[in-house]
């Protein structure tokens, strides 16, 4: 997602054309990242548009010292983590959650081919995480954020997202292992037997 | 001597969440361990696919976009940038303050001006003018 910085001036002048280009060009990206973070694309849509009433809110305070993505993903980070804490039903998160038609915007080199393979394959394997977990991988691995804004967004110590980001790696490589070497069969097994522990 | 137990923790980690002495104990026992190289490369293979998810994207639901357009055309407030919103600040400030001194001279006018000649004053040269009573007793 690159959004130029004039699209973002402009908004911020009150442009209402550039406003709204600039949730086309980054609304499947908000919707993406919630997905994600809060696993069923319900949820995902009211978080999408929650980030944006509150990015109309906040863009005259951003000050462009942080790309406008960067700024984006912990806008959308705060408000899938404020609606997460107001929900009290808790969702099964299977595979399925995330939808298979995934795509990536940006041409395949081949080289990268191989890699953009895997992510589809890790994206279904990512959503079948324990919640605390799944949302301590993607902020810290997918999207890069740092083990303190990770703590912080999650009101949880930084020990203790390392924890779950240990855990979930872990997991994550002996499903991706697992599935690779077409057990498939053995992991689901094993994911019976192990339960949901976070 | 590190033994793989004691590497095991350190595999998943990436480079900057460890510290030095643990990255240079890692490197060592990796490059002398088969098994743990194997899974170091695993793991390495692994952050790079997620950091790859970050470009991928989903299609949200039809009429999700229209459904944020709509919201966020309710909830604008026009001008959002602060620089635009001081200026329009300061110039309905000075907009109030000539407004409030008009009127308040036109005020002192009105009643400086006799609205009648039966109720204009006049100075007589030769009278004392009138003084109030506190600056009499003084």
């Amino acid at each position: 997602m690159e959004v130029d910085r004039e699209l973002v001036e402009a908004a911020q002048a009150g442009d209402r054309w550039a406003l709204e280009e600039l949730v086309r060009r980054t609304h499947r990206s908000v919707y993406t990242c919630a997905l994600r973070l809060v696993g069923n694309p319900d949820d995902a849509a009211d978080v999408t548009q929650d980030v944006y009433l509150r990015v109309v809110r906040k863009l005259g305070g951003f000050r462009h010292e942080a790309s406008f993505s960067t700024w984006l993903n912990r806008v959308t980070t705060n408000v899938a983590m404020s609606t997460l804490k107001r929900r009290t039903r808790r969702f099964a998160v299977e595979g399925a959650a995330v939808p298979a038609d995934t795509r990536d915007p940006a041409p395949e080199p081949a080289e990268r081919a191989e890699a953009i393979a895997l992510a589809r394959r890790l994206e279904l394997l990512v959503a079948g995480l324990p919640e605390g977990q799944r949302q301590v991988l993607v902020l810290r691995d997918v999207y890069g954020q740092s083990t303190e804004e990770v703590a912080n967004a999650m009101g949880l110590t930084p020990g203790a997202v390392k924890v779950r980001l240990f855990r979930a790696r872990e997991r994550l490589k002996a499903e991706l292992e697992a599935t690779e070497g077409g057990q498939v069969v053995a992991l689901a097994g094993r994911r019976r037997a192990t339960g949901r522990r976070s | 001597m590190t033994t793989c137990h004691n590497i095991r923790p350190l595999l998943p980690a990436r480079a900057e969440e460890l510290s030095l002495f643990e990255i240079h104990t890692r490197a060592e026992h990796v490059a002398d361990c088969a098994r743990c190289a194997t899974e170091a490369a695993a793991y390495s293979r692994l952050g790079q696919a997620l950091a790859v998810m970050a470009n991928l994207e989903v299609d949200p639901a039809d009429g999700t976009l229209e459904r944020v357009l709509v919201a966020i055309g309710r909830r604008r407030t026009g001008v959002t940038d602060p620089r635009i919103l001081a200026a329009a600040g300061s110039a309905g400030a000075l907009v109030a303050t000539v407004v409030v001194a008009r009127a308040v001279r036109s005020r002192r006018r009105s009643r400086r001006r006799p609205s009648g000649p039966w109720s204009r004053r006049l100075r007589l040269p030769n009278l004392p003018v009138p003084t109030p009573a506190l600056a009499r007793a003084k």
